[in-house]
């Protein structure tokens, strides 16, 4: 899903840049197919994660259960959060279409950023092992997605379509992305060493109790 | 304006979080290069004692009320203490049987699978009791009985000893401790 992802973002990156060539940048046809292209990209990026949810869940079948609460009950409060949102600070622009592209950018931003900090929380409190490009992949999402939030609340707030210092910033942010990416999909795995050796102390009695009950089963 | 701030407050703040998440991942692969030196101590038959409902049942019979609910709360926040302690031991086995999970040794693989059961279900009740002992200590009255997680760290600490004997079966039990 993610190879899809990043092959959409090839595609449109060179629609874009065709239309900006041929119409121009702040003309409707391109905030059409600009509108169009942020919609599919935040679909994708839904997959991505929910992939990650699933792929990370798949190894830990007790967690399954908690797992899809924390899935659906996390998307259920941060949609009601960013919905609200969307009702009560709709936005100063003028034009419709810009106006909902900047809402909805935002209101995924806010699901996407929310889903993936919970994943990494769960992972972590549960101690949980993930595999590097799961965690790039989330980081990078996770990223983009922060700074989006920011971005798509400014321009809403602005009211306009296309903020330049806005924008590089953005595109910056994305570039590093792609290097976060880049950086946890090539870099080899780490063998996980370890010792049990030796135990507390204190602690020794116990573990001679118990394996004794369990050599004499 | 406010709701653009505090959105962009908190774009920094979830990024903060991310990053310290992503970093918080390598702090604790290098505490699986040394698990033991983590580990804490947990004596599992003073917990079942702590969160016995007969103890509970005789001091409230044999002390006056104020001084019930004063020993009460001392003992129910040593109890929180000894939870969070195996639900620290329950996580550092859980790295270790994560990767025993990976051995070419089917008995191995098993064993850290079902130790990797243990510990999360462990972690579960972690987080379901502790809250409970909180409360416990809010209305000392109240009736708290978290034994499962007595009941559960037990069955971990028997499989810990088994994934060591399997992987360490040259060097004898004891090499494996």
């Amino acid at each position: 899903m993610f190879c899809a992802y990043a092959a959409l973002q090839v595609v449109q990156s060179a629609i874009l840049f065709v239309i900006s060539k041929h119409f121009g940048f702040s003309t409707p046809e391109y905030k059409q197919v600009y509108s169009m292209t942020v919609a599919a990209s935040a679909a994708l990026r839904f997959a991505v994660i929910y992939e990650l949810f699933k792929d990370f869940f798949r190894s830990y079948p007790l967690l399954i259960r908690p797992g899809r609460i924390l899935l659906r009950g996390g998307t259920i409060v941060l949609l009601l959060a960013a919905l609200g949102l969307a009702v009560l600070a709709p936005g100063n622009g003028v034009e419709l279409l810009v106006n909902a592209t900047n809402v909805l950018d935002r209101t995924v931003s806010i699901l996407q950023c929310g889903l993936l900090i919970s994943l990494l929380l769960f992972s972590r409190y549960f101690s949980l092992s993930w595999g590097s490009p799961a965690v790039g992949l989330a980081l990078g999402l996770g990223t983009f997605a922060s700074v989006s939030l920011a971005a798509s609340s400014i321009r809403l707030h602005l009211g306009l379509f296309s903020v330049h210092a806005l924008d590089i910033f953005t595109m910056a942010t994305y570039h590093l992305c792609v290097l976060i990416w880049m950086f946890y999909l090539l870099r080899p795995e780490r063998a996980t060493s370890y010792v049990l050796n030796p135990l507390p102390k204190h602690d020794l009695d116990v573990w001679n109790n118990e394996l004794q009950r369990l050599v004499q089963r | 304006m406010t709701t653009t701030i505090i959105l962009v407050l908190i774009s920094v703040l979830a990024l903060a979080c991310l990053l310290w998440l992503a970093k918080g991942r390598t702090v604790s692969a290098n505490i699986l290069q040394n698990p033991t030196e983590h580990m804490r101590a947990v004596d599992v038959e003073a917990f079942r004692n702590l969160v016995d409902p007969d103890e509970e049942q005789f001091l409230r019979t044999n002390l006056s009320p104020p001084e019930f609910r004063r020993i009460q709360r001392e003992r129910l926040r040593a109890a929180v203490e000894y939870v969070s302690c195996a639900a620290q031991n329950a996580a550092i086995m859980l790295r270790v049987a994560d990767a025993g999970r990976r051995s070419s040794d089917p008995a191995t693989a098993e064993a850290a699978e079902k130790l990797v059961d243990n510990a999360i279900r462990l972690r579960l009740y972690a987080s379901l009791a502790i809250p409970r002992l909180y409360l416990g200590m809010i209305l000392p009255g109240a009736h708290i009985s978290p034994s499962r997680i007595a009941e559960s760290y037990e069955q971990m600490t028997r499989l810990v000893v088994l994934l060591g004997c399997l992987q360490y079966p040259t060097r004898g039990i004891s090499a494996a401790l």
